[in-house]
């Protein structure tokens, strides 16, 4: 996500106007979604089950209704706690698998094609799996069975602290596949002698990671944490269809809140007052992470 | 990356790596069991004679070609635009489209639905197409635009100089340089258009129409799904997306590599 | 991660919102058919819902096109939790579907697409006389009359208030069926003994079949508490719902519900855990007697991924055991399950009537409906039910008379089930069963955050 001072060269002023080329992104895109936002904000005013002709113009009352919805609180705490954990498990694993995989082992494109094939598959399809593996006579408890540990085996999506962790845990599985690819392209970047002078000085190979590798790739860290913070923020899909928002909405997420709310409820405004809030979060989110992103990059220099 | 003096040391990293790709294995293998239990590979033939089938996968495959056309045009010539060319105000143009990228799809179906039957384009392969190639564009112009940053000004200077207007100059210099970034958006794009669900659910009513998305929801029943057909399907479906991941890996690989996040 | 990639399904959750613009742009409202709606006895339909299953519709279709051969129709099946964001566009336009399904509440009802449904008022008047309402199951009629139109044609119902057994796993251990606490226990503890489960009810649902439980142990203390709650005459903090919420608790805590109820779905967890015989009890209604039937078992049994040949079981209904102890015999509890709404702007909209009115108003329509042993006519009269010498079970020794005993009650059953309920309420009936299970809060408390929602028409 950088942004760029324009005119770095001053002879680029004389090139002609260059808006005609970004004109058909612009209309198609910027145009189709700014029309979506206007008209979400304007529904989020109302008092509407979305189909009677009447609709009642309820001014802020949505947001304010919203401020004191325990199950909103809830969401944004769920939100946090999966944003943190799969960002950390997502940059470990994918910056452990990006070094792996440049080291001189074998099938090594075998691996990498076995990280990102969960990535390329629709969660839709992938959802059952992960009912079926963590149901109380599920593949988990039978091996936890099978090796003796009968006490640990329990109804996993009865209780709503590992009902979380399944959610953050199938998120992990179909996106680490991303971080991989992105690290181990950062990875690939670093300049080899700097290594190499980082062995000759007997550095192991934690230490070259640590000290070497994982500040070059902070930009590719960055990006991560952002993504994963309007990532976290949009989930829907696998508390949807895993754990359905439960036990007793211990995986309720803003998404999973809205379609409640709004076509369960067919509480219409109140669910397009929750898009805006969470739209505002997903940009100030990524604004804060950006900031201080850049702020730490200065730091180091 | 690490440093292998040893064979012990080449044999640990091995099993290390091997245990980490375990638990992203096991799941797969849980739902190719799952799709063979029951009727085994009659489960396979089920879904393969759904009569429909060959046209389900047609259908997916323009969605899908198209969409990366549109998609590439759109986001070529505004990489190009934001990255080499004058434009007054342009950041700001690029926020607004950076900004799209926050946009949960909760907040975006309304308009999106509002103007496909408007448009008259209920019931045909546009309505999927538009909003799907609408939907990525701020993602890939942002991953193409970094890409297309990292090209040195000299070249596009060289080439002005030799007389070339910047059509040209986008068409011999801008575009064979960034064959890798066109493949990594290539993919991506792939992916997505190849796993929608939810736009053909809504816009394409004749099963003629129907994409391969569609597969597994024959057979979900009222009360009961059909599992291992369901699993069964989701293989078929997948099958192609891995199949083109693997053949263009590499070119992926590059293309994110040589400047995408950086 | 990528931003697309997480989109597929979120969008969904704008299904709602979506539909709103739909009716803004569409011009809101029901725009009249130009032509004269074609010929009543022949055309192309397409029919929409989500009931009944394929192989079931195949077998209506095909028994209507013994009487009107003409008449095309095709069946196309979409998911519930769908069907109302599915319907809106093709409402909308100009290629929607002839028969759509509607419901009596809940996203897809009567209410929500009236605008685009074509009364039906006249054509029932015509097939059943002017005392049409008094020919029908009458809650089914009500509920799909929207401002004096009939907005739908009803055609089946459904009813609980049993729960069923693996008549097979009590043989093979010599068992009987509960009929009170004491036994229920008992026996659930000789099931457990074998590595068995004993009952299971899917509290993790978000439909109805979540509740059944609960209602069946409140109708067991008060037969009216439920219904006089449904209606607004009663509360849903009464004495009874106190007690019935915690014999829910007692019945978790005694080893009869299996725990980790709070995570599993009646469909597909508690029916495949049943069906394959890891689980000698469930709570479903009277749509499960379809399981009884070789079809439909063999058909669920695939799915459930259970060997080809492996030994069908005999699955029976039984009534709910006497858990307070007060001798309150079981009380079968219906709803009207879905009606036939033909579309406005159907270009063979005479036929599209016809076949809309037949399914559930025919004897012949009725027939193969209740056929199917998954839902029950609502047309009344003698000669409506199953025709058994055309169903084949899987145990027809045992089965037989059962089935007929339960389509009996049922046919007789005035007590509602949900039918009205908001969604609101709904939830906080799930809910209220997942704090009695799976937390330490009293009955009482508990029962009041029922009453709370539905005081406030809200849940939080």
């Amino acid at each position: 996500m950088t942004a760029r001072t324009p005119g770095s060269t001053g002879r680029r002023l004389k090139s002609p106007p260059g808006w005609p080329w970004i004109l058909p992104a612009l209309i198609f895109s910027v145009g189709t979604l700014y029309y979506c936002i206007g008209y979400t904000g304007y529904i989020s005013t109302l008092d509407w089950d979305g189909t009677s002709p009447l609709q009642q113009s309820v001014g802020v009352e949505n947001f304010v209704h919203l401020f004191h919805d325990p199950i909103f609180w809830r969401s944004i705490i769920h939100t946090v706690i999966f944003a943190v954990s799969t960002f950390v498990m997502q940059v470990v694993l994918g910056l452990v698998f990006a070094c792996l995989l440049h080291s001189k082992l074998y099938l090594r494109t075998f691996y990498k094609v076995l990280i990102f094939i969960p990535v390329v598959l629709a969660t839709a399809t992938v959802a059952p799996v992960f009912r079926q593996i963590f149901a109380a006579d599920g593949v988990l408890n039978d091996i936890l069975q099978a090796v003796g540990l009968d006490s640990l085996a329990r109804p996993w999506m009865a209780n709503g602290a590992f009902a979380l962790i399944i959610v953050i845990m199938v998120h992990v599985w179909q996106s680490t596949g991303v971080t991989f690819v992105l690290y181990y392209a950062a990875v690939g970047q670093v300049d080899p002698e700097t290594i190499e002078a980082a062995r000759i000085d007997g550095a192991g190979n934690l230490r070259i990671i640590g000290s070497i590798i994982w500040p070059s790739v902070r930009g590719t860290t960055i990006a991560i944490a952002i993504l994963t913070a309007i990532g976290s923020l949009k989930t829907f899909d696998i508390p949807f269809l895993v754990t359905g928002g439960g036990p007793s909405y211990a995986t309720e997420f803003l998404g999973t809140l809205i379609y409640r709310v709004s076509v369960s409820y067919a509480q219409v405004g109140y669910g397009a007052a929750i898009s805006i809030v969470l739209l505002v979060l997903a940009i100030v989110a990524a604004i804060i992470i950006n900031t201080g992103g850049r702020r730490g990059e200065r730091a180091d220099v | 990356m690490f440093e292998i003096r040893r064979t012990s040391t080449r044999v640990w990293l091995q099993i290390l790596l091997s245990v980490l790709v375990i638990p992203f294995v096991f799941p797969l293998v849980a739902m190719v069991q799952g799709s063979l239990a029951g009727q085994g590979w009659g489960n396979y033939a089920t879904v393969l004679s759904l009569p429909l089938l060959p046209g389900f996968f047609v259908n997916s495959a323009i969605i899908a070609a198209a969409v990366i056309v549109l998609v590439l045009i759109c986001t070529m010539t505004a990489s190009f635009g934001f990255s080499k060319l004058r434009i007054p105000g342009k950041e700001i143009f690029f926020w607004a489209l950076l900004a799209c990228l926050t946009l949960p799809g909760v907040v975006l179906l309304a308009p999106l639905f509002a103007t496909v039957t408007r448009l008259g384009a209920y019931n045909t392969l546009w309505a999927v197409i538009v909003p799907v190639a609408a939907l990525q564009v701020p993602f890939t112009v942002l991953l193409a635009r970094n890409f297309v940053d990292g090209i040195p000004d000299q070249l596009i200077e060289a080439a002005r100089v030799d007389g070339a207007n910047v059509l040209k100059i986008f068409w011999h210099v801008m575009l064979p340089l960034t064959r890798p970034i066109i493949a990594a958006v290539g993919v991506l794009v792939f992916i997505n258009s190849w796993n929608e669900y939810l736009f053909p659910l809504l816009f394409l009513q004749s099963p003629e129409q129907q994409t391969v998305t569609l597969v597994p929801s024959y057979f979900i029943g009222q009360y009961n799904n059909d599992q291992t057909k369901v699993l069964a399907s989701a293989v078929v479906v997948g099958l192609p997306i891995v199949i083109a991941y693997i053949f263009l890996q590499r070119f992926f690989e590059r293309g994110l590599a040589a400047g995408a996040l950086k | 991660m990528f931003p697309r990639l997480k989109h597929i399904r979120a969008v969904l959750a704008g299904t709602t919102v979506l539909a709103v613009t739909a009716m803004t742009f569409a011009g809101c409202g029901p725009s009249k058919s130009t032509s004269d709606g074609g010929s009543a006895t022949s055309g192309t339909l397409n029919w929409w819902s989500w009931t009944p299953d394929n192989d079931l519709a195949e077998r209506e279709i095909a028994a209507f096109n013994k009487v009107y051969p003409n008449i095309k129709v095709t069946y196309k099946k979409i998911n519930s939790d769908q069907l109302a964001a599915v319907l809106r566009p093709a409402l909308a336009s100009n290629d929607g579907p002839d028969v759509f399904t509607v419901n009596a509440s809940g996203s897809h009802s009567a209410q929500a697409f009236a605008p685009y449904a074509y009364d039906l008022t006249p054509a029932m008047k015509k097939l059943l006389g002017d005392d049409w309402k008094s020919k029908v199951f009458a809650p089914g009629a009500n509920a799909f009359t929207v401002k004096g139109r009939l907005v739908a044609a009803e055609w089946a119902k459904v009813g609980a208030g049993m729960m069923w057994i693996n008549q097979d796993m009590f043989d093979k251990y010599g068992l009987k069926p509960p009929t009170n606490l004491a036994e229920w226990k008992t026996l659930c503890a000789t099931f457990r003994s074998k590595g068995l489960g004993c009952f299971q009810e899917g509290l993790a649902s978000t439909s109805s079949f979540g509740t059944d439980t609960l209602h069946s142990l409140v109708n067991n203390v008060d037969p009216n508490a439920w219904p006089n709650a449904l209606s607004g005459k009663g509360k849903w903090n009464s004495p009874a719902f106190v007690t019935a919420l915690q014999e829910l608790r007692t019945l978790q805590d005694e080893g009869i519900l299996d725990k980790g109820a709070v995570g599993v779905q009646q469909y597909p967890d508690v029916n495949n855990a049943f069906l394959s015989g890891k689980v000698p009890m469930v709570q479903m209604g009277t749509w499960y007697s379809q399981y009884a039937t070789n079809d439909s078992l063999d058909a669920a049994l695939e799915g459930a991924g259970v060997p080809a040949g492996s030994k069908k079981v005999t699955i029976m209904p039984v009534p709910f055991p006497d858990v307070s102890g007060k001798g309150i015999p079981m009380t079968v509890y219906s709803d009207p399950d879905a009606g036939q709404a033909v579309n406005l702007k159907s270009k063979h909209l005479n036929a599209a009537v016809t076949f809309a009115l037949w399914l559930g108003n025919t004897p012949e329509g009725a027939h193969v409906v209740a056929n199917n042993l998954d839902e029950f006519p609502t047309l009344k009269g003698k000669d409506v039910g199953p025709q058994w010498d055309k169903v084949s079970l899987v145990n027809p020794k045992a089965q037989l008379s059962v089935l007929q005993a339960q389509e009996k009650q049922l046919e007789e059953s005035t007590a509602p089930r949900n039918i009205g309920m908001s969604a609101e309420v709904s939830q906080a009936l799930i809910d209220a069963e997942q704090a009695m299970v799976n937390s330490s809060k009293s009955a009482k408390q508990v029962a009041d955050t029922i009453q709370a929602a539905a005081d406030s028409g809200q849940v939080h």
